[in-house]
């Protein structure tokens, strides 16, 4: 942006304004986003989209300039980020500082059975976690190349390195991250909870 | 998750942002096509989806009332006290100097107002705004030395 522009945001009019009339298409873009973010976190996709739907509203500041589409999955992302930290976060919590009352003791046996149940919940989802990283790997052992770039993909790695890795040319390439994710959809329509 | 599991779930999470990404600029057509194979029905979801937003639309506007009737709750348990505006004492006591001075005043109004350096502040306060109730302080432009 230029110092001649002017920082907008959309109103919360606006935004439902902009969400009202999107077509078929963008949500179904939305739902499929939705689902991306929900695999594997311990969220409905459904829940997930009503969240950002809310945040949208009341919360995050949806700058003119950017697409609706995007602003919604990017709420979405954050909110299934936070629910995965908050699994993964509590099982360090500690009780807070006594104050030497006689609710210490029940306080402090409380927190440690709360303790203890996330930690066994966050040991499940982990090895869950491990099983569907073999099982999404192993969608593709009938073909090595598609393999490979979703590995690459798993790792962070730019599209030139993966062309370069694969030997593929652009369409070839595009072609493969579109059948990884169809072929993915397909195992899981509904994504898959830890 | 802090160990076993972690390199899968960061593996995972990156996939999911990059399948994101993919959908996000694939054209309406892929997407059509796409949300179809995989057994969905595009009308069907934009409807369930436009249930869905109206939904949160109502959830948030009981979020707002909710947030708005506390507040209001708040305000009237601990009425604040209204924000004090600081008072210019001296330029009070230059300005009812400069009524007392003004020729052709009552005597009566005047005399209690000569000692000016003897009255407290309160009492200066006083006297200026029992000068405006008689209409004799002229419009105070700077608003500084209130009343």
């Amino acid at each position: 942006m230029n110092s001649g522009q002017i920082a907008t945001t959309r109103s919360r009019d606006e935004i439902a304004a902009a969400i009202r009339s999107l077509t078929a298409a963008d949500l179904a873009r939305l739902k499929m986003v939705a689902r991306k973010y929900a695999f594997g976190r311990p969220i409905e996709s459904d829940d997930l989209l009503q969240e950002a739907y809310v945040r949208a509203l009341d919360s995050r500041a949806c700058p003119s300039h950017v697409d609706v589409v995007k602003f919604l999955a990017e709420a979405m992302r954050s909110i299934a980020h936070g629910e995965a930290e908050k699994v993964e976060h509590k099982v360090t919590l500690v009780p807070i500082a006594k104050t030497g009352g006689p609710k210490d003791e029940a306080s402090s046996i409380k927190d440690e059975a709360d303790d203890a149940e996330t930690r066994m919940i966050a040991a499940q989802q982990a090895e869950r976690c491990i099983a569907v990283h073999a099982a999404v790997i192993a969608l593709f052992d009938d073909d090595p190349t598609a393999q490979l770039v979703l590995e690459g993909m798993m790792e962070e790695m730019t599209a030139e390195e993966m062309r370069e890795l694969t030997g593929l040319d652009k369409t070839g390439y595009d072609s493969k991250r579109k059948l990884i994710r169809r072929r993915i959809d397909k195992q899981y329509p509904e994504g898959w909870k830890p | 998750m802090t160990g076993k599991g972690k390199r899968e779930r960061v593996a995972l999470d990156r996939l999911a942002d990059v399948l994101v990404d993919d959908i996000l600029s694939a054209s309406d057509e892929d997407i059509l096509a796409e949300f179809k194979e995989a057994g969905g029905d595009p009308n069907q979801n934009a409807a369930e989806m436009r249930a869905l937003f109206e939904k949160s639309v109502l959830a948030s506007n009981k979020k707002r009332l909710a947030v708005a009737k506390a507040a209001v709750t708040a305000s009237r348990r601990s009425p604040t006290a209204p924000a004090a505006t600081p008072i210019d004492m001296a330029a009070a006591r230059a300005r009812l100097r400069a009524v007392v001075d003004t020729p052709g005043l009552p005597q009566k109004v005047t005399l209690a107002a000569r000692k000016e350096n003897e009255l407290s502040d309160a009492d200066i306060l006083g006297m200026l705004e029992d000068l405006r109730e008689l209409g004799v302080l002229p419009p105070d432009d700077s608003q500084d030395g209130k009343p």
